[in-house]
């Protein structure tokens, strides 16, 4: 074993540069990963600028109740003849920005608490991962269903509040496990034998070595959310107080009778296919992410 | 060294088989094109003789042990030469059922001790009768087979000082390091290889193990008149067991012969330099010098000339360029511009052998005195 | 001799370990539906209490009553409350249920959970077996357009969600080709019982659950597996079995039981966790199990047959982990050895 050198500032910017080239040579080396940077992208833009395509509330079509696909309406129209594209639309917003609110708080709680434990150790390390265990441990979904019957957490980002600090066990534990494999080997100690600053090695040498592992693991987070979010819409324990996708499953199925006419599918569809899309775009920049960091499963 | 050599063993010696290693060239697959790992290596191991490898991390020594038994992983491959095994044929050209069955039972292969080269989840006994249903022992032709290879395993590891029937019971977790590396002998000469080849076989070792597995492996080769490759970067392993030195730097042999001759006197200005970074242990510290740079790796070994001028102090403009002669006398042979210019100079300087097992190439014959 | 016992003994530490975490969790768990049950908005505890009364009922009667419903009583202190539903909790008394009248909560929650358990182990088994197998197969060929379209199709079975699945499945089999009924557990037609129709009717109507069940848990087996393989491969011991002459086949069985090792300790717990994933299951095929429960029972607000679900299902979780690890335990012989020395 050769010793750990802290790279220099001018090593550290070489070395980032040659991420940036390990990365796009990656995302090169198969198509269908670019395919996934632009889904995931567009998803983003829908969410951003969707709802400013249509107009507030957006028509009716009181002529074409459960219309079929049409040039007008390509995914056909719901119950009370508005447009099922355009609900997808705008709906987006709501699903994405609770997603947004997700991963901002899963990722700042559970790199702050990992970071802590990994750092520290000793006795706040086992009391934290005893309650991340914990977290981990008792069921999300009924858990968050329990819960809604004492706290209706509609708006999208109260419900980002709700589903980000009941979600931020995975990552903190993904960093605590990094920050101790950095540490063993070597890479903090050699910073403090050089006099750096706890809050230089944190913010200057752990954080960016992490950066990519700290992204996958926000990626995934969004996912979750948005399963989530539209999971509890869909069962209709939540108030519906806005359109998003989850009210659209819940009315398709459970009003429509999706799952026994054909009338009310594409109302059902078209949902279930934004959420498809968006997981393909997601799966294939994790599968890009995951080889960036995973030289082991490189296949060559 | 020689005069231990008894005459008691010298029966088994004569059956023990020669190998003969001629222009092999291993080269890896990597992004930038196909690299040589291993170039125009020309080696005799001797019957009944252990021959050393010694080089740095990334010399190609073990590239070149796992040629032996033709196992080179992928991406590399043998890209030329051949392997000769007294009894078995080119090793090199050997394929498929036919190459298995060769490892194994022709050719023992023991893999350094850190390494866990033994099924986690299977006792030593275990795996020792998957080995014996491998090369063709088993329930309906001759459980007799099996039973004899169980009572010879058992034999070996009592030999090495273990108590045999205990270890054949274990798994690879409850051994210790020196158990497990005498469990990797046993394995790999259980079924009566008679080439062995064993890579850096008492690294990651403490020191009082390391001698004992060197005393085993000096044993063992005597008693049971084996040929024996032992690959490893300690020359003091080297000087303990070894008949025969060979010196490896970038893919290349650089310099080879009889273990005393070569450390007493090396040619070579790697050989040198390898010898004057050990520090003595009654010596000033200060008088060991490190070689300065570093070994090259596969992308930066120079595709021509010599592999070593980079690092060498008597670097002149024919190394540059163009083939490295090769300069035998005696049963010695270096490969260096420098020690052929030296040669040339005082040919009365020969050492000339009285050493049987001679390791001379034909390259350079007419120049012996 | 000795060997056994110090095994046995280190067996024993870790169960022991485990039960008091279970304990905890257990502890916590209860801790929070309590905590709920008392503060949900409308206090039903109290509302249930003064109709009671409004009806006639004698005020001690009327407090009596509604403890039997929820298992505290209406009044007291919270402490006294909390005292009161753990020590009924401690008797298996889970109070009573409001949606099935007179039935107490816990044999509400018996009857569902067998319609929980079986389609959640016919589904994980077969997700496992042909997950493991395909995982395999993914590994030797991870360089070729097979192997990637393997692994791909795995991380998008295993990153959608499970009602996804469930309600595509749906749309297929109930709505466009209409080959499988759209819910229960079997035709009103037939009688419960041993015979051919009754069976039969079962089995269709469980296929669309476990199907999805089976669908969803592939994803992940394929790419555990894969990625468990890989790593096997790449290991020392490998590389030795082949040096010494090993058959193909007993080194693939090598390779298999090394990489499936850790697949089965995800199995036992993913058996746990999918109680607490049957709940979109079990709502879109209509599918009486312990999820449907829990959102009948919100949807009712019948907090009492609520906590109790909540509690089932996190309990099955915590009972998986151990078994999980005790698992580990029993196959994995350098767990086994751990406290002796070689």
């Amino acid at each position: 074993m050769s010793v750990t050198v802290v790279p220099a500032a001018g090593a550290s910017a070489t070395v980032r540069r040659n991420f940036w080239r390990g990365v796009w040579r990656v995302m090169r080396r198969k198509p269908s990963r670019m395919v996934g940077a632009a889904i995931v992208a567009g998803f983003a833009l829908m969410g951003i600028f969707g709802p400013l395509l249509y107009p507030d509330p957006l028509p009716r079509d009181t002529q074409a109740l459960y219309a079929p696909p049409s040039w007008r309406h390509p995914f056909g129209t719901d119950f009370e003849g508005t447009d099922v594209l355009a609900l997808v639309v705008t709906g987006a917003r709501y699903v994405l920005l609770t997603a947004a609110v997700t991963a901002v708080i899963t990722v700042v709680l559970g790199t702050a608490i990992g970071l802590f434990s990994g750092f520290k150790r000793g006795r706040w390390d086992s009391v934290l991962m005893r309650l991340t265990d914990m977290k981990l441990t008792i069921p999300g979904l009924p858990l968050l269903l329990v819960l809604s019957t004492i706290w209706k957490f509609t708006g999208a980002i109260e419900m980002g509040l709700v589903l980000g600090l009941l979600g931020w066990g995975g990552v903190a534990r993904a960093v605590r496990s990094q920050t101790l494999s950095l540490r063993e080997r070597g890479f903090i100690e050699a910073a403090r034998g050089l006099g750096l600053s706890t809050g230089h090695i944190v913010g200057r040498e752990l954080l960016p070595s992490m950066a990519p592992y700290i992204a996958m693991n926000t990626l995934i987070a969004v996912t979750g959310a948005v399963y989530a979010q539209v999971g509890l819409f869909f069962l209709g324990v939540l108030p519906f107080e806005a359109n998003n996708w989850g009210v659209m499953l819940n009315l398709a199925v459970f009003g429509g009778g999706a799952l026994t006419t054909t009338a009310a599918l594409p109302y059902l569809l078209a949902p279930l296919l934004a959420i498809l899309l968006l997981t393909l775009g997601i799966v294939l920049v994790v599968d890009a992410m995951d080889e960036i960091f995973n030289p082991r499963l490189r296949e060559e | 060294m020689a005069a231990e050599q008894s005459s008691e063993q010298s029966s088994d010696r004569s059956s023990a088989p020669g190998v003969r290693i001629r222009g092999l060239s291993v080269v890896y697959r990597t992004g930038a094109g196909e690299l040589p790992a291993v170039s125009g290596i020309d080696l005799d191991l001797p019957p009944g003789t252990i021959t050393g490898v010694v080089g740095e991390s990334g010399s190609g020594k073990s590239t070149l042990a796992l040629s032996l038994l033709n196992a080179v992983q992928p991406p590399g491959r043998i890209a030329a030469g051949s392997v000769e095994i007294d009894g078995l044929g080119d090793v090199a050209a050997l394929h498929g059922d036919g190459l298995r069955r060769a490892r194994g039972r022709h050719i023992g292969y023991v893999f350094q001790a850190a390494q866990n080269s033994l099924n986690p989840l299977k006792t030593v006994g275990g795996q020792l009768l998957d080995l014996g249903r491998s090369h063709g022992m088993g329930r309906s032709h001759g459980p007799d087979d099996l039973r004899g290879l169980v009572r010879e395993a058992r034999g070996l590891l009592d030999r090495m000082g273990l108590d045999g029937a205990r270890v054949l019971d274990s798994y690879q977790h409850e051994l210790s390091g020196g158990m497990r590396q005498r469990v990797g002998i046993m394995l790999a000469l259980v079924l009566n290889a008679r080439v062995v080849v064993l890579d850096e076989p008492t690294t990651a070792l403490d020191m009082i193990t390391q001698a004992t597995i060197l005393r085993i492996i000096r044993e063992v080769h005597e008693e049971r008149g084996l040929t024996t490759l032992v690959i490893t970067h300690d020359l003091g392993v080297v000087a303990e067991v070894a008949d025969n030195l060979a010196v490896m730097y970038g893919g290349r042999l650089v310099e080879q012969g009889p273990t005393g001759e070569v450390l007493g006197d090396p040619r070579h200005p790697y050989t040198r330099g390898l010898l004057a970074a050990i520090p003595r242990l009654a010596g000033d510290i200060g008088e060991a010098r490190a070689l300065p740079g570093r070994p090259p790796t596969l992308d930066s070994v120079p595709a021509d000339g010599c592999v070593f001028r980079e690092r060498c102090a008597l670097r002149m403009e024919v190394c540059e360029t163009g083939r490295v002669p090769v300069v035998s006398w005696g049963s010695r042979t270096a490969v260096c511009h420098a020690v052929q210019g030296a040669r040339e100079d005082v040919k009365q300087t020969v050492t000339a052998g009285t050493v049987t097992a001679g390791t001379a190439i034909a390259d350079m014959g007419e120049e012996q005195a | 001799m000795a060997l056994h016992r110090s095994r046995a003994r280190a067996v024993a530490w870790r169960l022991a370990g485990h039960l008091a975490r279970g304990f905890v969790m257990i502890l916590v768990v209860t801790t929070i539906s309590f905590l709920i049950i008392r503060n949900v908005p409308g206090n039903p505890l109290a509302a249930r209490y003064e109709k009671l009364v409004e009806q006639g009922m004698a005020p001690d009667a009327a407090a009596r009553a509604v403890e039997v419903l929820y298992g505290f009583m209406p009044q007291g202190s919270l402490w006294d409350q909390y005292v009161g539903y753990m020590s009924g909790l401690a008797r298996f008394d889970l109070g009573e249920s409001l949606m099935v009248p007179g039935s107490p909560v816990s044999d509400v929650l018996l009857s569902a959970t067998k319609w929980t358990v079986l389609p959640v182990l016919a589904g994980t088994l077969l997700s496992f077996l042909v997950g493991v197998v395909m995982g395999v197969y993914a590994a030797i060929k991870r360089s070729g357009v097979l192997g990637d379209m393997l692994a791909i199709s795995g991380s998008l079975l295993h990153g959608v969600p499970q009602y996804v699945l469930a309600l595509l499945l749906g749309a297929i089999f109930t709505t466009l080709i209409p080959i499988l009924p759209a819910g229960g557990t079997a035709d009103i037609l037939y009688e419960p019982g041993f015979d051919a129709a009754y069976i039969g009717s079962l089995i269709e109507h469980a296929t669309l659950p476990v199907l999805t069940y089976a669908l969803a848990g592939y994803g992940g087996w394929i790419l555990a597996m894969k990625s468990s393989v890989v790593t096997v491969l790449g290991d020392d011991f490998i590389l030795a079995a082949e040096l010494r002459g090993m058959k193909r086949s007993i080194i693939f069985r090598y390779v298999a039981r090394n990489a499936i090792l850790p697949l089965f300790t995800i199995l036992a717990l993913s058996l746990g966790l999918l109680f607490g994933g049957s709940i979109f299951i079990e709502r879109i095929f209509n599918y009486p199990g312990l999820g449907l429960m829990l959102i009948d029972s919100i949807n009712n607000r019948d907090y009492a047959l609520m906590g109790g679900a909540f509690l089932l299902i996190t309990v099955a979780i915590i009972v998986a982990n151990i078994v999980a690890d005790l698992l580990y335990t029993v196959i994995d012989p350098r767990v086994r050895g751990e406290g002796e020395t070689a």
